[in-house]
């Protein structure tokens, strides 16, 4: 099994303006390793860093120091996202555009060609239950319909490896379990996911590996199950971990 | 270039797909035509007031247009997070500037086609002929012209946090280019050192928008410019897009995103 | 929770006590002195401060008259011999035979910058009633283009009397719409009333374009008892006027045959004029005609008509 995503000694530095140029750091030395296949759940309170840590895989933040790896390709280079696809956390899309149009605007960007691209668009909104509102434009979607747009934005190009950050935030039970139900399918097909959540009934449900990060450390990374070990659920070992037990008890 | 020619799509859509456009055209409609039904002295083939008019609102309104609509581009991008799908995708930051360009760029081009084909009509109507390499050469200076401004505002959308401040910012340089830049030197010249020398440096140094301003050609009927230096402002143009556009991708290679 | 129709009966009332209110206001904002109601677009706008753009609009006709090419704030003014327009107007073609003021008013080049953008601006000095930029036409009909922003000078400064004189003499003896310049004059009188250069440009009207001797005598004759009435300083300041009244007067009177009128009227001018000899000779030729008993060199009383 190769590893499809890697960080070495990742370490994230913010100069924090309130605190007159205080460093805050974000990731302390983070490494990292996700499996191809695998659906791997990335877990950690607010503010702990995964957020941060999915912006330097994608290139939106550049490391202090450290390296990351997208199919053993440095994150920093381009070509290093061809074969991802990415869901941020409340996405919000060109509104005057419609979700077709969207569709069709990222699929040039990843070069498909025009005939395979309204094959590929016609299953993905399938996939989504968007057909019925392909020509209207985003501005008139649901907050569910933009997260469900943002779905099949990701999944545009195909891709071996899906990063999403929680991906089921602010949608309804329905909505929820739909995600769910995509991220299976892309598991049965071969496809890594890696994704963020606060959801641990989610997580515990789909993913083969989970990690869980607290203060930008990693505190615990391996199968549900072994992480699970000694506790009713991955809830009580979450809070276990980041060292709330005792608040709670 | 697919990469490029796909962003800059989205641009021109989004120009077409707001009001902006039509609120300035439809306003510059009217003005010019309530300006050419008054009557002077009976003498109704007077146009060259009128081709001033139109002119000077055309330069308003592309001014605007173009200035609003770059100056929103990353900021809305950035605020929207409609960024973060976006550089997710296997696209440079570079390629994302020079999309961003070319859609304002060409957006501009459209609207300035719109704009001109309205005055030659209204100019024709009235001259009862229509020195065609004149528009030419009018138009095409002001789109090149409109090129620097357009990468001047999308560089400043880098530097400037708000899309209004960028706006005005570049409003007044531009303004303040058009009006005293071709005569910066000879302000200089009665300046005290080190006034002199500072004004002179940003006499060389500013792009000089001012020359690509023929509207007094076009409306005194003057001939065309020669080809040659036609073709050299085209190229001092392109310099200082390029200049803005490096500076730009430097600024924004290193940005963080978040 | 209120009823909508709560809403509709308020906004009714409210739309109700509007109306009369504007009924009952209305007159008196009438009599309001200054009140801009009843005035065109640039007094209800801009008020007394329309004035200020005035000249803007003077100068931007004399930049039309140069075909766009014009001195700016920058260049060096003295050597442009502005504003042609109004200078004597039409006597401009002795001031533009090339020379200093061609590469004048444009200081030397001084960079290649400052050298490269005078390819893009107008850079010979032509005037529109000599073909404009093309150049070699003769009598050019372009000079109308430099009308519209005249007459926009004059409706944002009425009492401007330039702008009436200059704007009536390019109507009159080169776009020959004496109608039209007749039209504007009178405007131009109604809001100068005591303006003798109106009725001097108005008597030339009659008698040249109107062919009216009469009527050009009665207003060139008002106009000297305009000009009569100002201060000493004033007359000696426009005392070419009263030269050029008196002549015409002069020559007015000798066409008719009443000479001890027009010896009358070159005394007069001949006393305003700094060229008294060209005058006197004039005089003389007139004096020629009279019978000897009734020449003078001395100023007579007016003769009776």
């Amino acid at each position: 099994m190769s590893v499809i995503l890697k960080t070495e000694k990742l370490r994230v530095e913010f100069k924090n303006r309130e605190l007159r140029q205080q460093k805050k750091i974000a990731l302390h030395g983070l490494d990292l390793e996700v499996n191809t296949g695998e659906v791997f759940g990335f877990l950690g309170p607010n503010g702990a860093g995964k957020t941060t840590t999915m912006n330097v895989l994608l290139g939106f933040v550049p490391p202090t120091s450290g390296t990351a790896y997208l199919f053993g390709i440095d994150v920093r280079e381009p070509i290093a996202r061809q074969r991802i696809g990415y869901l941020p956390e409340l996405t919000y899309y060109y509104k005057f555009l419609t979700a077709e149009e969207i569709l069709r605007f990222y699929a040039k960007i990843f070069k498909i060609p025009r005939a395979e691209t309204g094959k590929r668009i016609d299953q993905l909104l399938k996939l989504v239950e968007l057909e019925h509102a392909r020509k209207r434009p985003i501005k008139s979607y649901s907050k569910g319909m933009q997260q469900r747009v943002g779905l099949a934005q990701a999944l545009i190009n195909n891709p071996d490896l899906l990063i999403l950050d929680e991906p089921t935030s602010g949608l309804d039970p329905l909505g929820r379990m739909k995600v769910r139900e995509i991220i299976q399918r892309l598991k049965n097909e071969g496809k890594t996911v890696f994704f963020s959540s606060h959801e641990l009934g989610e997580v515990e449900t789909v993913c083969d590996r989970v990690a869980i990060i607290h203060q930008g450390e990693l505190k615990n990374v391996g199968r549900v199950q072994q992480i699970m070990e000694g506790y009713a659920n991955l809830e009580k070992a979450f809070l276990n971990i980041v060292g709330y037990q005792e608040q709670i008890a | 270039m697919k990469t490029i020619f796909a962003l800059s799509g989205v641009v021109i859509k989004e120009l077409y797909r707001r009001k902006d456009f039509y609120v300035l055209f439809i306003i510059t409609i009217l003005i010019c035509l309530v300006m050419a039904s008054v009557n002077v002295f009976n003498d109704d083939k007077i146009v060259r007031y009128l081709k001033e008019i139109c002119l000077l609102l055309i330069w308003l309104a592309s001014l605007v247009i173009a200035i609003t609509t770059t100056a929103r581009q990353i900021p809305a991008e950035r605020e929207q997070r409609t960024l973060l799908p976006l550089l997710a995708k296997p696209i440079t930051r570079a390629q994302l500037i020079i999309g961003k360009f070319l859609g304002c760029w060409f957006a501009c081009g459209l609207t300035l086609f719109c704009f001109y084909v309205f005055f030659a009509a209204l100019a024709a109507s009235r001259e009862h002929h229509l020195p065609l390499l004149n528009y030419f050469q009018a138009a095409a200076l002001h789109w090149v012209v409109l090129g620097v401004v357009v990468a001047m505002t999308l560089f400043g959308s880098l530097v400037f946090a708000a899309p209004s401040s960028n706006a005005t910012i570049i409003f007044v340089f531009v303004a303040g280019i058009l009006t005293i830049g071709r005569h910066l030197h000879q302000i200089a010249l009665g300046q005290p050192e080190p006034a002199q020398s500072i004004i002179y440096a940003i006499y060389l140094v500013i792009p000089h928008l001012e020359i690509f301003d023929v509207r007094d050609l076009i409306v005194h009927d003057w001939p065309v410019v020669p080809w040659f230096y036609f073709g050299m402002a085209v190229l001092y143009a392109l310099a200082y897009i390029a200049a803005f556009l490096i500076a730009a991708c430097l600024v924004f290679r290193r940005k963080a995103v978040n | 929770m209120i009823s909508p129709r709560l809403y509709i009966l308020l906004l009714i009332a409210l739309m109700v006590a509007c109306f009369a209110m504007a009924a009952k206001l209305e007159p008196q904002f009438h009599e309001w002195r200054g009140s801009r109601a009843d005035g065109d677009i640039f007094e209800i706008t801009l008020g007394e401060g329309r004035a200020l753009f005035a000249n803007e609009f003077y100068v931007k006709a004399d930049e039309y008259y140069h075909s766009g090419y014009y001195p700016s704030i920058f260049d060096n003014r003295e050597n442009f011999q502005t504003p042609h327009i109004a200078e004597d107007t039409g006597a401009v073609a002795s001031k533009n035979k090339g020379g200093e003021e061609e590469q004048g008013f444009r200081m030397r080049q001084l960079d290649w910058i400052d050298a490269f953008s005078r390819h893009f601006y107008p850079n010979r000095h032509t005037h529109l009633d000599q073909g404009g930029a093309s150049g070699d036409l003769k009598d050019s009909g372009e000079i109308r283009e430099i009308l519209p922003w005249l007459k926009l000078s004059a409706d944002l400064d009425p009492h401007n009397v330039q702008t009436y004189v200059v704007t009536g003499y390019w109507l009159r003896s080169r776009m020959h719409k004496p109608d039209e310049a007749l039209a504007f004059l009178r405007e131009g009188l109604r809001n100068n009333p005591d303006s003798y250069e109106i009725l001097f440009e108005l008597g030339c009207l009659y008698n040249e374009d109107l062919h009216d001797p009469g009527r050009a005598r009665n207003v060139w004759e008002l106009a000297v008892q305009k000009y009569l009435k100002l201060s000493a300083q004033d007359m000696k300041d426009n005392r070419l006027l009263m030269e050029k009244l008196g002549t015409q007067l002069g020559l007015l009177e000798e066409k008719e045959g009443n000479y001890p009128r027009a010896v009358y009227w070159l005394q007069l001018a001949k006393k305003a004029s700094l060229t008294p000899e060209s005058i006197q000779s004039m005089i003389d030729d007139i004096q020629k005609k009279m019978p000897e008993n009734a020449r003078t060199n001395s100023l007579p009383a007016l003769p009776p008509q």
